[in-house]
């Protein structure tokens, strides 16, 4: 349930290391590579780039195999889906009723495919690499406003005791003899109303008692507050950045200034 | 200048059809340590809250009386202000710790006062220190024990260097262990910190032997406050308030039953066991 939300895993490589707040524009700039390149070779060279990366930062293999399931699932249907929907040019490869399979479709289905891989990807990078808590620092450190910042720690801190409450109430009504797998769909979600509602009853009470406990340490004291933890970008953080940003605006002028098909 | 001094206090929660304290006066002395005893609903927290200005200021409530923390009025201060001192521990360790670790959870207080990095720093390492969570700085609060979770929260208190703690039944969740523990620091907080304590409960058993005095509330009024031994030693008053006697005072009223020997008025096993081994030997010499 945990690993659902949080599919970070402690280690130690230059990936973890690495300023939170260069991991987040990286990612952001490999992204919008991703839609730069338009041949299929530069998405696969750029795809097997991420999987490198991928790879360097040892997340456990079942975690990565469980993040990745959904992912080649997705890509093998676009795989699948594309050249049906897609008929345009020549040649046509074959013809199944009002349905026609052209070669170009094909290669633009593997195309998209290696574009949503890249994207998925380099996402799972940062999620890997980087603990929540790091993931929101950085985000306040980057302008975000700090209630909203402190928002989403809780929401994420929280979610998953909500989770245990919700299945604590299943259980507890299922002792009194709820059944949920019975009865049509109305008596059903009837049913669920009965863990739905002390779920919330109890939800709110949470949300009560955090803000008694956020006010009574200081929270909105001072109008600026202080960080112990302050994030400082170190050598390798600037040459880090300066790699992706290299990456991300040679094909880009490439492209768009000297319009070399890539 | 008191700790905390209410003087004819009356509270009551907005939308309540009574009182939630009535005419309540109630002083700490600075460096005291206090057992606040009463059942359910005696008006405990509400007296806690109030003792750091979250009542009224976080929870709307219409006042009557005075209150004064360290010879300031709690009306003319914001909570933020009052924290840094009087700190408040709530009974549910689990709603009251909002960070991704143990170190951010201690320095949330000092860092929304901004306070300088190096000594939050220090504040931090502090806190950790005393209460026995040094080196537990990176690990994520819901790792920890429910003992644990409490002395984190006390940390987190400690780290605005408040000069009176007030802990609403913060026993309520740990097991006997949990309890000494927590009691053995509180004592500490007060010896070598000199750190006032006001401690709210629903029985007095592990606070019995380390607090100054007790206070003892029922349905939102003072009761009694006086020594331990003068409020805990006889179990009927606080029978008939709803609150357990010790299990000393019951021992000693069943072997009163019997021998009509025993008087209440120890409080402590030990002194308990005095009083039985003397009427051992007082029973030998008689044959
Ligand atoms: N927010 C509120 N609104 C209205 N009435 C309240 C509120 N909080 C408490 N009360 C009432 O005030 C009275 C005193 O409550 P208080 O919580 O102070 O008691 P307590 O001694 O802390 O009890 P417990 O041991 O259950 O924590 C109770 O009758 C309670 O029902
Ligand atoms: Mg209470």
């Amino acid at each position: 349930m945990t690993g659902f939300v949080d599919l970070y895993s402690e280690n130690d490589t230059f990936l973890h290391r690495l300023d939170p707040r260069v991991k987040i524009l990286s990612v952001l700039l490999l992204s919008l590579l991703a839609f730069v390149l338009s041949t299929l070779y530069s998405l696969v060279v750029l795809l097997a780039f991420i999987f490198l990366l991928l790879f360097l930062s040892r997340a456990s293999l079942s975690r990565t195999w469980f993040a990745l399931r959904f992912v080649l699932r997705f890509m093998t249907l676009i795989v699948i889906l594309w050249p049906i929907f897609d008929s345009a040019g020549t040649p046509v490869w074959a013809t199944l009723g009002p349905i026609k399979i052209t070669e170009p479709a094909v290669w633009r289905g593997f195309t998209s495919a290696a574009r949503v891989g890249c994207l998925a990807c380099v996402w799972y990078i940062l999620m890997f690499t980087t603990s929540q808590r790091d993931l929101v620092r950085a985000l306040v450190r980057m302008g975000l406003r700090f209630d909203y910042g402190l928002t989403i720690a809780i929401s994420l801190r929280f979610f998953p005791s909500f989770m245990a409450t919700i299945y604590s109430i299943i259980d507890a009504q299922r002792a009194r003899g709820l059944e949920f797998n019975r009865g049509g769909l109305i008596k059903r979600s009837r049913k669920y109303v009965a863990v739905l509602v002390p779920a919330v009853v109890s939800a709110l009470r949470t949300a009560d008692s955090l803000s008694l406990a956020l006010q009574s340490r200081a929270y909105g004291a001072k109008a600026r507050r202080t960080y112990l933890r302050q994030l400082k970008m170190r050598r390798s953080d600037f040459a880090a950045l300066a790699i992706v940003t290299a990456l991300f605006v040679v094909p880009f002028v490439a492209k768009y200034v000297f319009f070399v098909h890539i | 200048m008191k700790a905390l001094k209410m003087c004819e206090v009356t509270a009551r929660y907005r939308g309540a059809d009574r009182d939630s304290l009535s005419r309540v006066s109630f002083e700490i002395e600075k460096g005291e340590m206090v057992l606040l005893l009463g059942a359910r609903g005696a008006g405990k927290s509400t007296l806690c809250m109030l003792a750091n200005g979250l009542i009224p200021h976080a929870i709307p409530c219409t006042l009557e009386g005075s209150i004064e923390t360290f010879g300031r009025d709690i009306s003319s201060l914001p909570v933020a202000e009052h924290s840094t001192k009087v700190g408040i521990v709530f009974q549910e360790p689990e709603n009251q710790l909002f960070c991704m670790s143990v170190e951010e959870e201690v320095a949330f207080g000092p860092e929304n006062l901004a306070v300088d990095r190096e000594e939050i720093s220090e504040r931090v390492e502090w806190a950790l220190e005393i209460v026995g969570l040094k080196g537990y700085n990176d690990r994520p609060p819901s790792s920890l024990s429910g003992g644990q979770k409490q002395r984190l929260a006390i940390a987190a208190s400690l780290s605005m260097r408040p000069e009176m703690l007030v802990l609403d039944e913060p026993a309520y969740a740990l097991d006997p262990i949990g309890r000494l523990e927590l009691y053995s620091l509180l004592t500490d907080l007060k010896r070598r910190h000199g750190l006032t304590v006001l401690i709210a409960g629903r029985d007095a058993e592990e606070a019995a032997t380390c607090v100054d005095r007790v206070a003892l509330m029922s349905a939102g009024r003072m009761v009694r406050t006086g020594t331990p031994a003068e409020i805990l030693a006889a179990p009927e008053p606080l029978r008939s308030i709803g609150v357990p006697p010790l299990q000393v005072s019951e021992l000693i009223e069943a072997l009163g039953k019997k021998a009509k020997r025993f008087e209440y008025g120890a409080i402590t096993v030990d002194a308990l066991a005095g009083q039985i081994g003397e009427a051992l030997g007082e029973a030998g010499t008689d044959r």
